[in-house]
């Protein structure tokens, strides 16, 4: 492994270094994924970029209506946030079972979305939250639906030198509860075999479902919403049965494959139980807010 | 617990290597670093099995900062081995697995190393490859066509791509086999595990002005490393001194030579210091994993639930070399005969070559398969006939003076008392207190290794003492414990023996740190020579105190006769003086215990030596839509003979438990088409301390006659009952029992649906 490293003091001077070292730069931020597919041969930059101390990128903003958490937010700032200990509960639990200890330290969410791994944990708790993800690069800024910004196994719609910089997601309206489940052969330190994010909000007096956002990941080339589970669910009572039948539908949604972490089979059986699961959990917070 | 009669033994006093691991100044081998030191690399085969048919180096020895390339044609045409010396230092006109080394390189950094490795061409042409053990047993192709030319132990039964078959045959099994009220028969798989020791295999190795190479490294075993080094390198073991700075972790796996030689020969290829360290895809393809295995068994009982008769079939993959494997293959009949009486006995165990990696002797080998099946057996039998799984075992156990399987003596017998500690913890008389979630119970026996230790013991002026040993501090507190007998012996404090590290050149030879022998046999040395040094210190006494030496004894650093005494550092200034210092030499062999020679056939370990008992309980719960298994809790009682130190005791069993933990439920190195699915540590998949729950320690101890105050081997039965015990709970929690480890939720969850579809 060698390289030359880079340490910009702005996002702007960033971009520059990576157009002038196109094609062989790299950004790196907290170097958890990079490090690896370095060691593993799967890359080999000339220069990365170090953008782990960029200023300004790992806040958390809270504003009336809407989140902003910063590209270089760490792990362990989203599991300790006070804010989103009530009915954002998906992300704590997310970022609560990525890697272990260490990598949350130094991981950031920014790059957890860039690697666009198709088993990333944090990336179904924000699709879960329709965020979206704001980019700069040479011709300045623009921002993305995260369902559009991932298009496939490692592959995202970055351009040559853009850098992710925020992802934004709206607050929820009352009665709405989230919740992260993950399936892997241990319990740190471990890849998902499949995870499953639901966003759930009843209306305001019933037990009708108002609106039904699922996000799984690690169960097809990319994580994905299984639209049909959520339209189905919607306007629909909030029971075991109906959740059952949005489980079902979203397995029928998935298309896992096969690999030495578990089976096409058994990854789909998990599909169906999680967001069965995870709806449960959603309505079982719902319920403990309504008290 | 032994506190009332000793000082020293028996108490929990902090390990003499501990403050330097915890504050990182301890020197690992992998830390080691000499002035002008290149980098090694092993340029690793990518086919299953096929001929060499060219290697070019020519790009590769062109590189800048590369100083030197070997392959098979630049070094002694050696075959060596433990069992069967099948074994080339690079693969010669035949690549036998995917990971088998072909070339070496050193130069001066590991990129450039690794650079030149890439840029070695390798023409092969592939043969037909055997990857399924039992294909293996009756196919034509052969992964050694000149087996018959390989020298091996007398003792080891070969023949074609069989590396070695034992047996074990006790009373009439086919009488008794008609006359059962029911039999049963099972098929049982087990995975290939890696030990999982933290620090990779490394050796740096260095030629002197004399010709004699120096090896720092970290091998479990230095002077059979410097046996096997000499051999390869055509040299007399004199001029080979292998050293061991530190070592993080073995487990088995660094028994036998891992890097140690591609240093070494690297370093007279270049005349240069090299070191050469495995990398984790490396370990993961190419290290010495724990075996897979097939065991078949078959058992005919009475009503009452009774072991008649047994017969059974150990198929064990030994993979491209036969390692360990016939060793270990044959040690499976003991533990599948276990702590029971069983009038008749059929055991055949197979060792098989096949294209995959070649393994080793990790932590109890054979241990967990063999009892996997034999336990989860008896718990399948007990069910079928309405038995308590625990009664049925207490029905069958083996009690003071029943004969073993080989026709040795069982004594110092503790194996009710353990399974009725365990159950008790566990709360056995609630097996199923919730839906999902059961109790399991295993028990076994396991040897203390035998095998010679020697020590110098050396008082200084001081009055502290310096104990030189052969037996590395592999990091149980193996040494730790031999110290504490010695201190005991000599009415020192712990804190005043100094212990040395590892040089063959220097150190009395030891058997090494392997078969849980190391503070068994070393304390037993540590006896010897302190018998010694007290003879010589009351010698010296007699004439300075003038007092008859019958009436000498050691207390509080002082020999003492009546109301006269004399300090032990000031025996060693006189004697420093006067005689050229108190030192001695201890040696410690514990012979085999006779047995009936006529019982076990082409056995390398024929008899057990001063087994112990052990029995594990569990709690576990089960997902019932995921297979997800959570263990709730986790009981061990285990005999130890004598506790020389109870914490490094817990310290044993909470590791063997989460190592066994490791086996049952998620670690296997994952083999397809001869390539190694998951050759990283994101997927195999070791427990993390989020894994493995508070294990719970009851130690027992019911005093063996062989070892230092009564102590049996510890280290290894661990990591034996965690896959039966867990599988026999996971039955219990599902009504499902899980044939193959590990036990993944995945095939958890396949079970439970193919009983409720």
């Amino acid at each position: 492994m060698s390289f030359d490293l880079h340490r910009p003091a702005s996002v702007t001077e960033a971009i520059d270094l990576a157009q002038r070292f196109a094609p062989t730069a790299r950004y790196v931020a907290g170097g958890t994924d990079t490090v690896i597919q370095i060691n593993r041969k799967k890359i080999d930059p000339v220069h990365l970029i170090d953008v782990a101390c960029l200023p300004g990128m790992s806040e958390i903003t809270e504003t009336a209506d809407a989140f902003t958490l910063g590209a270089l937010t760490r792990y362990r700032a989203i599991e300790t946030h006070p804010a989103f200990r009530v009915n954002l509960r998906a992300l704590q639990e997310a970022a609560s079972v990525v890697g272990g200890h260490q990598v949350r330290n130094i991981a950031t969410i920014g790059g957890n979305i860039v690697n666009a791994s198709p088993a990333a944990d944090f990336v179904p708790p924000l699709l879960a939250l329709d965020a979206s993800v704001d980019m700069a690069g040479p011709n300045g800024q623009r921002s993305s639906p995260l369902l559009n910004f991932i298009v496939g196994p490692g592959k995202t719609a970055l351009l040559p030198a853009e850098i992710v910089t925020n992802i934004r997601f709206a607050k929820l309206p009352a009665r709405s509860a989230t919740a992260f489940l993950k399936e892997g052969r241990r319990r740190a330190m471990e890849i998902s075999v499949v995870c499953v994010a639901a966003c759930l909000t009843l209306e305001a007096s019933t037990s009708r479902c108002a609106s039904v956002r699922l996000a799984i990941g690690a169960a097809s080339p990319k994580a994905f919403r299984p639209e049909q589970a959520e339209s189905y669910l919607l306007g629909q009572s909030a029971s075991k049965e109906n959740f059952a039948e949005a489980g079902r539908l979203a397995a029928e949604a998935s298309s896992p494959i096969s690999d030495v972490r578990a089976s096409a089979g058994y990854r789909r059986a998990l599909v169906a139980v999680m967001v069965e699961r995870a709806l449960e959990t959603c309505l079982q917070r719902i319920r403990e807010q309504d008290q | 617990m032994n506190a009332q009669t000793h000082r020293v033994a028996g108490h929990r006093l902090p390990r003499r290597d501990g403050v330097g691991k915890v504050t990182g100044k301890h020197v690992y081998a992998a830390d080691f670093k000499l002035p002008g030191m290149l980098y090694g690399k092993i340029l690793r085969s990518a086919r299953a099995h096929a001929l060499i048919k060219n290697i070019d180096v020519s790009r590769a020895a062109a590189i800048a900062g590369v100083r030197g390339i070997i392959t098979a044609a630049d070094i002694p045409q050696v075959r060596y081995g433990t069992a069967v010396r099948d074994t080339t230092v690079f693969a010669t006109d035949r690549v036998l697995f995917m990971g088998h080394a072909v070339a070496a390189v050193a130069a001066t950094s590991s990129e450039i190393a690794e650079r030149a490795i890439e840029a070695i061409k390798v023409e092969y042409q592939d043969l037909p490859a055997l990857y399924d053990p039992e294909e293996a047993l009756t196919s034509d192709i052969r992964i050694h066509p000149d087996w018959e030319t390989y020298k091996a132990l007398p003792i080891i039964s070969r023949k074609d791509n069989i590396a070695g078959q034992a047996r074990i045959h006790v009373g009439d099994v086919e009488t008794a086999f008609a006359k059962a009220h029911k039999i049963y028969e099972h098929r049982f798989t087990t995975s290939l595990q890696h030990p999982g020791y933290t620090e990779p295999r490394v050796a740096t190795a260095d030629w002197d002005a004399n010709g004699i190479v120096t090896v720092w490294c970290n091998t479990q075993l230095p002077f059979d490393t410097q046996t096997t080094l000499a051999e390869i390198l055509d040299l007399p073991a004199a001029r080979v001194r292998v050293t061991v700075p530190g070592i993080g972790g073995g487990f088995g796996g660094k028994l036998r030579i891992g890097v140690e030689h591609f240093a070494a020969l690297l370093a007279r290829k270049t005349a240069r210091p090299v070191k050469v360290m495995s990398t984790s895809e490396e370990e993961l393809t190419a290290a010495l994993p724990r075996q897979a295995s097939i065991v078949l068994l078959k058992t005919a009982v009475d009503k009452e639930g009774h072991l008649l008769a047994r017969s059974g079939r150990v198929i064990v993959d030994c993979g491209a070399y036969a390692g360990s494997g016939p060793g270990t293959a044959a040690i499976a009949l003991q533990v599948m005969a276990g702590p029971y009486k069983t009038g008749a006995l059929a055991f055949e165990s197979i060792a098989v070559y096949t294209n995959k990696v070649h393994s080793g002797s990790f932590r109890a080998p054979a241990g967990p398969m063999a009892n996997f099946a034999m336990e989860s057996q008896i718990d399948m039998i007990a069910k079928d006939l309405g038995l308590d799984p625990l009664e049925m075992r207490l029905r069958n156990v083996v009690k003071e003076g029943d004969p073993g399987p080989s026709g040795e003596t069982h004594t110092s017998v503790s194996i009710e008392e353990c399974l009725r500690k365990a159950a008790d913890a566990i709360g056995w008389h609630d097996r199923n207190p919730e839906p999902g979630r059961g109790k399991g119970i295993a028990c076994s026996w396991w040897m203390t290794t035998g095998g010679s230790s020697g020590v110098y013991v050396k008082i200084n002026p001081d009055g502290s003492a310096t104990l030189v040993s052969g037996a590395v501090e592999i990091g149980t507190g193996a040494i730790t414990g031999a110290a504490q007998v010695l201190a005991e012996e000599l009415s020192l404090d712990l804190t005043d023996i100094n212990v040395t590290g590892v040089d063959t050149q220097a150190a009395p030879f030891d058997y090494g740190a392997q078969g849980s022998r190391t503070t068994f046999s070393v304390g037993n040395a540590c006896l010897a020579a302190a018998k010694e040094l007290r003879r010589q210190m009351f010698e010296l006494a007699a004439k300075q105190l003038e007092a008859p030496i019958e009436n000498m004894k050691l207390q509080d650093k002082h020999v003492v006769a009546g109301n006269k005494s004399i300090s032990i550092a000031e025996l060693a200034r006189i004697s420093r003086l006067a005689g050229g210092g108190l030192i001695a030499h201890g040696t410690a062999i514990s012979p085999a215990p006779p047995y009936d020679p006529a019982r076990v056939k082409n056995h390398p370990l024929p008899v057990w030596n001063t087994p112990s008992y052990h029995a594990h309980a569990v709690d576990l719960s089960v997902d019932q839509a995921t297979g997800k298994v959570t263990i709730n809790r986790y009981v061990v009682a285990q005999d130890v003979g004598y506790a020389i130190n109870p914490t490094y005791i817990e310290g044993q069993i909470e590791g063997g438990v989460a190592q066994g933990i490791g086996q049952a439920l998620s670690e296997e190195i994952v083999y397809q088409d001869g390539r190694v699915m998951n050759a990283n540590l994101t997927d195999y998949k070791m427990p993390t301390a989020m894994d493995v729950p508070e294990i719970e320690s009851i130690i027992v101890e019911c005093r063996s006659a062989a070892g230092p105050y009564g102590a049996k081997g510890v280290g290894e039965p661990p990591c034996i009952e965690p896959p039966a015990a867990i599988g026999n709970a996971i039955a219990a929690a599902t009504g499902c029992w899980p044939n193959s480890l590990p036990m993944t939720a995945e095939k958890i969850a396949a079970a439970m649906r193919a009983r409720h579809p």
